[in-house]
């Protein structure tokens, strides 16, 4: 786990500067009405749900809710209202009660706590981070052959700048007892009816306890959105957000494994080194799905966009690693023959979307194939051809945009 | 269901002090608008029936149109186990026959996208 970035105070300048905009695509962010995401029943409802603007709808209930991918254009931080929402079951609390609403956590620790929220923010000094939260299925629809569950594009991923107290200093003083092997995790969602397994997630004692992982009351500098986990949800730096509970009010420290059907049955991906296999094949075993792959995306210009020949166009997009940062982007406008590096803008720490700009100035008129592809400092690289797994995990395959220079 | 939360979440207000100047009001989720096709096929009244209890039919609608009738038998047994729907074991097999025939391998014609809406494109990396 990595130690660097641990205040970012200046996470305050990553909404403004240095951002390419371009009016059409803006067009897009707001207002109610349809969009065909670029995959076979691609078409969708934008619907504005309680604390957001329109956003693409993917179920209505649970809320399950896609942002449009022009927003990751306006900052690098997404906005609250933007920001994707992604429930498991359609028991989801509609409204939270803060004076009344209380942290348990119990098992193999030396005292329970039960904690209010006044009382967990007292527990340490706040901590903030800013941290991508990316869906584990992010992209599924753009899997070939087509695998089934939530039909996503590229937006159910977000940046924010999260403000809590490390986990670990409410574990310190609950006091993990000897033998304790993993945490979980439960939030006040449920299954609506009948006995269906309570969304329960859990991580190895070691990692709950890096100091890292934290409970969060705030996004962005304001409290949670009710649909993002208000009032406090986990926050799981490099992690897919599967382990991010929302309104999370059970913590248990086990001297075990957990066993819940989220962790031994779902959310698992191939256990190999590329998490995949053979499409259409099953894999052999599996192992519970963990950090983030190494990903990068155009955000300044979309499919069928036009650029002006003979002129300099400034490309903007934006990479992400599982934490140790992005150590170079490269950028092709000739469909992935030649490579010139991209510019890297601020860094906001590793867990952040980390800005990248190239420019581009095409020679004649007609068709342009543009790639990016983004390096972590651990090495990682993106592949050119997509990888394949079961449940449309992890897609992080080099992605091209079509445009065109008159 | 929704009363269910509510009623927890009710409870366990009911010994408070003063409350901080940040209180949640509750909610409201807009409203649904996403059906089943209609179809003579018995399965249509029984997803009716069964599916939407608990949620919408966005997640039939928006299957890839490839989905195999393997994937839908297995997903309606899910529902039932582990998921816990308390539909009878005899309602599988004409669910499953509606959903295959209606929104995926094996059905006639693309279905009704209901309201008839020119569609935008959403920018996107493909």
């Amino acid at each position: 786990m990595q130690t660097r970035r641990r205040f970012l105070r200046q996470a305050a300048a990553l909404g403004a500067g240095g951002i390419l905009t371009n009016a059409a695509f803006e067009a897009f962010a707001g207002g109610q009405g349809r969009v065909t995401l670029p995959f076979e029943n691609g078409t969708r409802e934008l619907v504005a749900f309680p604390q957001k603007r329109p956003l693409i709808v993917l179920t209505s209930r649970p809320p399950q809710l896609e942002t449009p991918f022009a927003v990751f254009n306006e900052g690098l931080l997404t906005p609250n209202d933007a920001f994707f929402v992604r429930y498991h079951w359609s028991g989801l609390p509609l409204s939270v009660e803060p004076a009344a609403y209380r942290l348990r956590v119990t098992g193999k620790v030396d005292s329970p706590l039960e904690l209010s929220l006044e009382a967990l923010r007292r527990i340490a000094p706040p901590l903030e981070t800013v941290a991508v939260n990316q869906c584990s299925g992010n992209s599924r629809g753009h899997f070939t052959p087509r695998v089934n569950g939530g039909q996503l594009s590229n937006g159910a991923m977000g940046n924010a700048r999260w403000t809590g107290v490390p986990l670990k200093a409410v574990l310190d003083k609950a006091g993990v007892q000897r033998g304790a092997v993993q945490v979980s995790f439960n939030g006040l969602d449920q299954p609506p009816l009948g006995d269906g397994p309570d969304f329960v997630k859990a991580l190895d004692i070691d990692h709950a306890r890096d100091g890292e992982v934290m409970l969060a009351w705030q996004m962005n500098g304001a409290e949670l959105p009710l649909l993002n986990g208000y009032p406090l949800r986990l926050v799981v730096p490099g992690y897919f957000g599967t382990y991010w509970i929302k309104h999370v009010s059970e913590i248990q420290v086990l001297d075990s494994a957990f066993q819940g059907f989220w962790m031994a049955s779902a959310y698992r991906i191939p256990d190999n080194e590329c998490a995949c296999v053979e499409p259409g094949t099953t894999p052999s075993a599996t192992r519970p799905i963990g950090r983030f792959t190494v990903r990068s995306f155009v955000t300044s210009l979309a499919d069928d966009a036009r650029i002006p020949a003979n002129r300099e166009t400034l490309v903007r997009g934006i990479a992400f690693d599982a934490g140790r940062g992005i150590s170079e982007v490269t950028f092709s406008s000739d469909g992935g023959r030649t490579w010139q590096p991209a510019r890297l803008g601020t860094n906001h720490g590793g867990y952040s979307f980390h800005e990248w700009t190239a420019r581009l100035t095409p020679s004649q008129k007609g068709p342009l194939e543009l790639k990016v592809r983004a390096t972590s400092r651990s090495g990682e690289t993106q592949p050119l051809t997509p990888r394949w797994n079961p449940p449309g995990y992890m897609r992080n395959v080099v992605e091209t945009v079509k445009v065109v220079a008159v | 269901m929704r009363s269910v939360i509510l009623a927890v979440i009710a409870t366990a207000a009911a010994a408070t002090g003063p409350l901080p100047a940040d209180q949640q009001r509750p909610v409201t989720l807009p409203r649904e608008t996403a059906v089943y096709v209609a179809s003579d096929l018995p399965g249509y009244q029984l997803v009716q029936k069964n599916c939407v209890g608990c949620h919408s039919a966005h997640y039939v609608t928006m299957q890839p149109p490839s989905s195999p009738r393997a994937w839908w038998d297995a997903t309606v047994k899910k529902m039932k186990k582990p998921f816990g729907a308390p539909f009878p074991d005899e309602d599988v097999a004409a669910m499953v026959e509606y959903l295959v025939k209606t929104y995926g391998a094996e059905r006639a014609t693309t279905p009704a996208r209901g309201r008839n809406v020119a569609p935008r494109r959403e920018p996107s990396t493909r």
